[in-house]
């Protein structure tokens, strides 16, 4: 009988597959983000590199000697203090206290700060106690400390802002109102996230993190590449990430575009160049995890990808790697073999420069 | 004179330039040569799988999908005057959709309504963040064949559990069909909590829709 090896689902299901299997999973993986991205699939040796990742008898495994890379860790200390509700472990901890055990108990190279809400346009009426916790925390801490939250443009459409919900505005037809409800949106967005960076840089945060652009829709990525934009007008020094929410722009406007490149549609390697026009120093690309999909063919489909936003990226490309993206199972903790393993095959295939 | 085939062909390709004039004409071509139903079904009908899988693959955007639905609409409704009848008012099956509870997610679960909606059902889209007993309640009201439950999130999932049970209590269930999708979702979760299918996204909702409700 031949040997099978341990591997995942998609949902973080246990399975077990023979290595004619993996390939053969490997190789639909690739094809199928090289036929969506229009792009190169892995070549036979980043296959047989891929698949002898997957294979490894270890239960961690890790990148060879001299290819470490830089992690950092979004969503603030949410993970920590939060509930299950919101991705988090429940330990009853401040923020501060969040940041430096992020630091100096889990090596994170950047840190970031972030509020509950983790959106922009809550922050704006705490603003005050935001700025006061950057400074308490970068009185504390050597690493560099963003401040991070995500543009999360629907808080700006009915019922929790100002704006008619577009899609509510399509279902009725009513396209033209639905893209001018997006426009205004973005426009606010925009304003708020400006406005709400000028103060935590004056606090000292070193640099801004937007975490899951474009989450609805292209409009929403209008908006964060504009404010990338303003932000580095304003600030030349600021340092700025700009992750993405999913790996395709949702085409919910369909017509917006920023220089010259219409957003809906768009894939990692098509999203790069923009990203770094509008001003941002780094990329963080998303690829998302098909749960019913094994991971040797998320894995490889992620890779793919990336690998292709590496190469035509101007920027450094730090891969979200979490729950439910980049080849990591859809799992609230997710499971340290499939973790490690995506992060291995993202650094010595994909050649991302961080995570 | 132009062929089924080709007629066809003109039918579905008018539903993806999303232009009604473009629909409404290869109607008006078709009528005379072809059964309404069978206009509708392997003309528009396929058009708008198509528009759903281009969607998917960032080809096509909302506006688009949208505008496809609405010509499609408008085509249907001139093939109405031609058909038998009681015809005209026969759905192929009433369906309730909705994301969970907790859950503030719609994109997804709006052009799933839209593509059922186009493929001949009766779609009472009843929005996001939808209590458990807001399901049940509706499928009552309107007499559902199926309930549509979408959820996005790891937390959100077990509401789709929910609104099983409690379809259970309600004595409904046989009668009612439930789909499930969205991120989380596998068709080992719809195995786990009794859901009668499991769709990865809005064609194979309809696909899956037409089996269950018309053994197709």
């Amino acid at each position: 009988m031949a040997t099978e090896y341990a591997l995942r689902m998609g949902d973080g299901k246990r399975i077990f597959l023979t290595k004619e299997k993996i390939l053969s999973e490997i190789e639909a993986g690739t094809a199928h983000a090289a036929d969506l991205g229009e792009i190169s699939a892995l070549d036979g040796n980043e296959l047989e590199k891929l698949a002898e990742i997957l294979m490894m008898p270890g239960k961690a495994v890790s990148v060879e000697h001299g290819m470490e890379v830089p992690v950092t860790h979004d969503i603030g200390t949410i993970r920590l203090d939060g509930d299950q509700g919101n991705s988090g472990v429940g330990i009853p901890s401040s923020r501060l206290v969040g940041c430096m055990v992020h630091e100096r108990a889990f090596g994170a190279d950047t840190m970031e700060l972030g509020h509950i809400d983790y959106s922009y346009k809550p922050v704006k009426p705490v603003v005050s106690n935001e700025c006061q916790a950057m400074e308490v925390c970068q009185q504390n801490m050597i690493i560099p400390l963003f401040y991070g939250a995500m543009p999360n443009m629907g808080l700006y459409y009915t019922p929790d802002g100002p704006f008619e919900n577009p899609g509510d505005l399509m279902k009725a037809f009513k396209i033209q109102e639905a893209w001018d409800a997006m426009e205004h949106a973005a426009e606010h967005l925009t304003r708020d996230t400006v406005w709400i960076m000028q103060k935590l840089f004056a606090s000292g945060a070193d640099g801004v993190n937007f975490d899951t652009t474009a989450a609805a829709g292209d409009a929403d990525f209008y908006g964060t590449l504009h404010a990338i934009e303003a932000l580095r007008k304003e600030f030349p020094n600021m340092y700025i990430e700009a992750g993405m929410a999913g790996e395709m722009v949702l085409g919910m406007h369909g017509n917006l575009q920023y220089d010259g490149v219409t957003l809906a549609g768009l894939w990692p390697h098509q999203q790069a160049p923009l990203i770094a026009k509008a001003g941002a120093n780094v990329f963080g690309p998303v690829v998302n995890t098909n749960t019913s999909k094994t991971s040797a063919w998320n894995l490889a489909r992620s890779v793919t990808f990336i690998k292709e936003a590496v190469k035509v990226s101007t920027l450094p490309c730090h891969v979200d790697m979490g729950m439910g993206v980049g080849g990591i199972p859809m799992l609230e903790t997710p499971p340290v073999d499939a973790v490690t393993r995506a992060s291995k095959a993202m650094v010595e295939i994909a050649r991302v420069d961080g995570i | 004179m132009a062929s089924k085939e080709e007629l066809i062909q003109e039918l579905s390709d008018a539903i993806i330039s999303c232009k009604k004039d473009a629909v409404l004409a290869a109607v008006e071509k078709a009528k005379g040569v072809m059964e309404p139903a069978e206009i509708i079904e392997k003309g528009l009908a396929a058009g708008m799988n198509q528009v759903g899988v281009l969607f998917e693959r960032g080809k096509l955007f909302l506006p688009h999908v949208m505008m496809a639905a609405d010509a499609m609409t408008a085509g249907v409704k001139i093939l109405e005057a031609d058909m038998p009848a009681g015809a005209q008012k026969k759905t192929m099956g009433v369906i309730v959709n909705g994301t969970v509870e907790g859950d503030v997610h719609d994109i997804g679960k709006s052009i799933v309504s839209t593509m059922l909606q186009s493929a001949g059902f009766e779609v009472h889209d009843i929005g996001r963040d939808v209590p458990i007993k807001n399901f049940v309640e509706k499928a009552k009201e309107v007499n559902a064949n199926m309930i549509g439950l979408s959820a996005l999130m790891t937390t959100t999932l077990p509401g789709q559990k929910g609104v099983i049970e409690l379809l259970k209590e309600e004595g409904m269930r046989e009668r009612v069909k439930v789909m499930v999708g969205g991120a989380p979702a596998t068709q080992a979760w719809a195995d786990k909590i009794g859901a009668d299918c499991y769709a990865e996204n809005a064609s194979e909702a309809v696909a899956k829709a037409k089996e269950l409700l018309l053994g197709k």
